[in-house]
């Protein structure tokens, strides 16, 4: 690993501030600079994100581009960053996405254009540093700080309803927020021994590691008269309400029903970019935050919620699909079209099985770009009539072509037509949940969900496209212009490419996927190695505990191998039934070259 | 009759409260010199001078062994020094924001600034007293001096009702302490807050005949006398009901010097009392009593402010419930190692015996009492900015419509109002945020979880307010023939000061963190 690479990531994190800075003092009139400016700062963005990406892909470890520096040292805070694959996949996901926000805003934001290019910098910042910390605290901070500006965006550059929606977004958010963070102190004083006190990620989850596996061997025993260390009695004690904070906290940013209530209002309320964003990132923040933290952290507690968990999230998709159905304005509909396919990215991590988990965190990417290009698309026509109803539309096939045909291809995808990659995700997740120890009616629930979805959009794009031309003032709508275009049409290649050759993008989730379960399924017996990151120096020699596990180092020691898991991911894909023979082209010892 | 012999070692302590003291003198006389028509500023920046000096020399003591000082009427410790410097800071800024609002109103006089600075020493010297006598004259010091800058305009009904009000409640619960203060001499024989620890233990063991305390009714009296003194004095709910009309009625630079200086200095007090007294007299009276009033302090103060419209009451109620983070802190420090079962009060260490530290505990106030004078003096610092003379007597002045539009057409005070805005909310990156973390990580160590969970929900009700502030500056917009005041270089300075250490500590807090980070941080002998 060279020195750049252990750089990189406060590159892709800060680069958007540093514009930031230089667009600060640029004068308020020069809306043509501010716009370049951004632009270009977030294709510089998008390039480190790739780059980073690349990097990882190239590498063996788990956790990698690590870099480590002081920071409070008195409370055990440090600037910790780096990326696993998840981490790795929604970084590029976040990155390429920035330029396409800031073309999507080009012609309408006119009011306030440098606040509105600071804003979406800043945002862009937050959300990098929240996806790569390995600091619980540091992840925090970002995961705050990502308010401010959202809620700007949301407050200053909406709609007629955009104060309240946005204020409803912030408290939301920043409930669930603050009890995570008193959940964040608990857990730090139970895993980490007195006078080292620590946030960082790596000792908070190995300082749990034993505990948690006392626990489990506790709760099989029948939970009764277990002598328990310290640690393992204080997880037994607070571990649920430590896990049910954080799964709140995450809760409400996925929106899991039923806290999902703020995002109808966000999302409609909110402007091009804001939506796009919000759908396409921030949304993801819930998500990665069970995966990252709620459910590898309380793996006896998400065991034990596991049910209820994959509950809410079926309801979430069958009330999400049905709320669809119901709705008249047509962002309010992807708005609740997000609720439900977002519920299948919960079942997948609440289904704790491989093929569950890696489906999950595909479907979070394919959330990111197809609600997102649906945004953006709906953002289009709005800026032509500024109408957001059903009935104002209809039979804008024969007037815009092109963006019909756009519209269309990107609907494919967000109902999961074999060959976009909305298949790959969902059939992924609900074949892991039948697989997992889930009782049945859940997957069966989930897959009605899918009719649902199909159901829903499909009548949308009936109501807005086909049919006569009902009204007058949408006789005269030109089509998309050039930079329309090119704003659509990454988010075309990316359905497509990631629909026909997941591969590369799986194996490099797949690698989280491995612990992820490995650590969420954790049991009394369980040889879940301890998770050592490279650049943290190491720690003053603690009394160690009798029985230390000795750690293994993931930064070299383990080599690339094949995965059995993969393996197993991947057959029913290729099996003689399997509608999708692209699949089968790519043979798996194929995608292995990637590491 | 014997001299005591004082050597220098006596007198570091003290020798902030003596440039600030010496500095007042100097405005005072100078002022004789001058015409009506004289320019003045050159009396704000000597006062902040007294305050950087001042401050520079408890940050000086900061290092220095922690030590009884003058006979063990004072104590010299990291505690009181940071408090020192705490004081110092506020006073400072305040001061520069006086200039401009008091230029404004055409009431610019050095006998202001001297007030200022003699509360200011009064503070400094609360902070270390280690008798009960030292103590009472330091806080009437304080108090007077407040009193007379309360009610520094005259003119208007707000004003005077302010001024009447602190100076007809502050001499009540000043009563109330010194008359506390004279039951516990009474059961103990001494003022020094050491030797009467030790002779209330002893105190409360007697039995008479029947088997009885013939001293308990007498020490309980005086100790909770003493606590609703202190009570009174930081604002600590049911003892806040003067907070906002004085806040409102203050001439705005005097509001902030209250919350920040006064207030800490009150903190500062309690804990060395409390600490000194508490154990002393019932291990858990101390920590349910704490506990109590930090939970009715954080929930109302925050519900309080909630419907207020004019910003300058909407930041008294805040700083009611700020005030109630610190108890929460306070109550911690009593929790330390103990197992008590009371509902929401409860304190359970977390992992078996607590290894919490009440060094944790104090870094955490500490921190707090900086970062809120920082960030509430540049709240009110806006507001000086904004406020004009002729609004005053409609009685809008600070209405949360003055604030509409402001994003527009002041960006860079909207901009630090903003910052100020999110870090009294608690939000990162800011002093508050960090702050916040110190305090409820101490909390939580304490085994406070349920207070914990209260306070954090109460500051997400917090954030409701603030962000309206925030909703107002940017989201709506100005008000027809909206006047803004001129600009003053001393106003605009504070706010870039304030503004920028708010978010610089809030990025870096190392620093003060290293600072702070003492095992012998409050003095006992």
């Amino acid at each position: 690993m060279s020195s750049y690479d252990s750089r990189l990531l406060n590159f892709v994190i800060f680069a958007p501030l540093v514009f930031a800075a230089v667009l600060f003092i640029l004068p308020k009139n020069e809306k043509g600079q501010i716009r370049a400016l951004t632009f270009i700062a977030m294709l510089v963005d998008a390039a480190l994100a790739i780059w980073a990406y690349v990097r990882f892909a190239e590498g063996p470890a788990e956790f990698r581009l690590e870099y480590w520096a002081s920071w409070v040292p008195e409370i055990g805070l440090s600037y910790h960053v780096g990326i696993d694959g998840i981490a790795a996949s929604l970084v590029l996901l976040t990155g390429i996405l920035g330029p396409l926000v800031v073309l999507a805003s080009w012609t309408f934001v006119q009011d306030k254009v440098k606040e509105f290019h600071l804003a979406i910098l800043i945002l862009q910042t937050a959300m990098m540093g929240a996806l790569c910390s390995l600091d619980l605290l540091l992840f925090y901070i970002f995961f705050e700080a990502m308010l401010i500006p959202m809620y700007l965006l949301i407050g200053v550059w909406g709609s007629e309803e955009r104060q309240m929606a946005a204020m409803k977004f912030f408290l939301y958010t920043l409930v669930g927020s603050l009890l995570m963070l008193v959940a964040l102190l608990g857990v730090y004083f139970i895993a980490t021994p007195a006078g080292q006190h620590s946030f960082d990620y790596a000792a908070v989850y190995n300082g749990l590691l034993g505990g948690s596996r006392e626990v489990a061997a506790c709760v099989k025993a029948g939970g009764e008269n277990c002598s328990l260390s310290p640690v393992a009695a204080a997880l037994m004690r607070y571990g649920p309400w430590m896990f049910g904070a954080f799964a709140l906290a995450f809760a409400i940013k996925v929106p899991m029903w039923p806290v999902h209530t703020w995002l109808p209002d966000a999302h409609t309320q909110a402007p091009v970019a804001g939506s796009m964003i919000l759908a396409a990132v921030m949304l993801k923040m819930g998500t990665f935050g069970f995966w990252r933290f709620a459910v590898p952290l309380f793996p006896a507690a998400a065991q034990k919620y596991q049910l209820a968990l994959a509950t809410l999230a079926v309801i979430g998709i069958v009330y999400g699909a049905l709320m669809c159905l119901a709705q008249r304005d047509i962002k309010r509909l992807i708005a609740y079209s997000s609720v439900s396919h977002l519920g299948y990215c919960m079942l997948g991590l609440a289904a704790m099985t491989p093929e569950a988990a890696t489906g999950s965190a595909y479907q979070m990417l394919n959330h990111g770009v197809s609600t997102g290009a649906l945004f953006l698309l709906f953002g289009m026509i709005y800026e032509r009539r500024h109408v957001r109803l059903l009935s104002d539309y209809g039979g804008l096939a024969k007037v815009m072509p092109i963006f019909t045909a756009f519209f269309v291809i990107v609907t494919f995808s967000s109902v999961a037509v074999p060959g976009t990659n909305g298949f790959i995700g969902e059939f992924l997740v609900l074949l892991g949940t039948f697989n997992s120890k889930l009782p049945l009616w859940v997957g069966v629930l989930a897959s009605l969900g899918v009719v649902l979805g199909a159901a829903y959009m499909l009548l949308m794009v009936q109501k807005v496209f086909f049919g006569p031309v009902t009204r007058k003032e949408n006789q005269q709508l030109h089509d998309l212009n050039l930079r329309e275009i090119a704003t659509t049409v990454p988010f075309l290649i990316l359905i497509v490419v990631m629909g026909l050759r997941p591969q590369p993008l799986l194996t490099v989730i797949e690698q989280s996927t491995r612990r992820y379960v490995a650590r969420a399924t954790l049991g009394p017996e369980s040889s879940e190695p301890q998770l050592q990151v490279k650049t943290r120096p190491p720690p003053t020699p603690a009394p160690a505990p009798a029985g230390a596990i000795p750690s293994l180092k993931l930064g070299e020691n383990e080599a690339p191998k094949p995965s059995p898991a993969r393996d197993r991911l991947l057959r029913p894909m290729i099996s003689p039934n399997s509608p999708r023979p692209v699949l089968m082209a790519a043979p798996p010892a194929n995608a292995q070259g990637a590491h | 009759m014997t001299i005591p012999e004082f050597t220098m070692a006596d007198f570091w302590p003290v020798i902030p409260a003596g440039i600030l003291t010496a500095a007042a003198i100097v405005l005072m006389i100078s002022e004789v010199f001058l015409g009506a028509a004289a320019s003045r500023t050159y009396q704000s920046l000597l006062s902040v001078l007294a305050c950087v000096l001042a401050g520079a020399v408890a940050l000086m003591n900061m290092t220095d062994t922690p030590r009884a000082v003058l006979q063990g009427y004072a104590v010299m410790d990291p505690f009181s020094s940071f408090l020192t410097l705490v004081v110092c800071v506020g006073t400072g800024l305040a001061a520069l924001l006086a200039a401009g609002f008091l230029q404004h109103r055409n009431a610019e006089r050095g006998e202001f600034y001297a007030l200022m600075l003699f509360a200011a020493a009064g503070m400094t010297l609360l902070g270390l007293s280690n008798e009960f006598i030292t103590l009472f004259v330091n806080l009437e010091v304080l108090s007077v001096a407040t009193y007379a800058l309360t009610a520094w305009l005259r003119r208007g009904s707000r004003p005077s009702e302010g001024a009447f009000k602190y100076f007809i409640l502050g001499a009540f619960a000043a009563a109330l302490m010194l008359y506390g203060a004279a039951l516990l001499y009474g059961a103990t024989g001494t003022t020094h807050l050491t030797d009467m620890a030790a002779k209330l233990r002893a105190a409360l063991a007697e039995t008479d005949a029947s088997g009885g305390h013939p001293k308990q009714m007498l020490i309980y009296a005086g100790f909770l006398l003493v606590g609703a003194g202190f009570a009174f004095k930081v604002a600590a709910v049911p003892f806040h009901m003067w907070t906002p009309d004085v806040y409102e009625g203050a001439p705005t630079p005097v509001t902030a010097l209250m919350s920040a200086g006064v207030k800490a200095a009150a903190f500062v007090a309690l804990v060395r009392v409390f600490m000194a007294l508490g154990p002393a007299v019932d291990p858990q009276l101390p920590f349910i009593a704490f506990s109590v009033l930090a939970l009715l302090t954080m929930v109302v103060g925050n519900l309080l402010a909630l419907p207020q419209r004019n910003v300058k009451r909407m930041l008294a109620y805040s700083s009611i419930a700020h005030a109630g983070y610190l108890l929460l802190g306070v109550a911690a420090l009593f929790a330390v190692g103990k197992d008590a079962k009371v509902g929401v009060l409860s304190s359970t260490p977390l992992v078996g015996i607590s290894g919490s530290m009440q060094s944790d505990v104090y870094q955490g106030i500490l921190f707090y009492l900086l970062g809120y004078t920082v960030t509430a003096i540049g709240a009110f610092g806006t507001i000086v900015a904004l406020e004009r003379r002729e609004d005053e007597t409609k009685g809008n002045a600070w209405d949360l419509d003055r604030f509409a539009g402001l994003g527009s057409r002041k960006p860079g005070w909207a901009l630090a109002m903003t910052v100020f805005m999110l870090s009294l909310g608690g939000v990162p990156p800011t002093v508050g945020f960090i702050g916040k973390v110190l305090l409820f990580r101490a909390a939580v160590d304490a085994g406070l979880l349920g207070l914990s969970i209260v306070g954090m929900l109460a500051s997400a009700a917090g954030v409701y307010y603030y962000l309206r502030v925030v909703v107002y500056m940017y989201m709506r917009p100005a008000p027809e023939g909206a006047l803004v005041p001129e600009r003053r270089w001393t106003t605009e300075l504070a706010l870039v000061a304030t503004a920028a250490g708010t978010v610089l500590f809030g990025v870096l807090p190392g620093p003060i963190t290293a600072l702070l980070q003492r095992t012998d941080m409050l003095f006992h002998r």
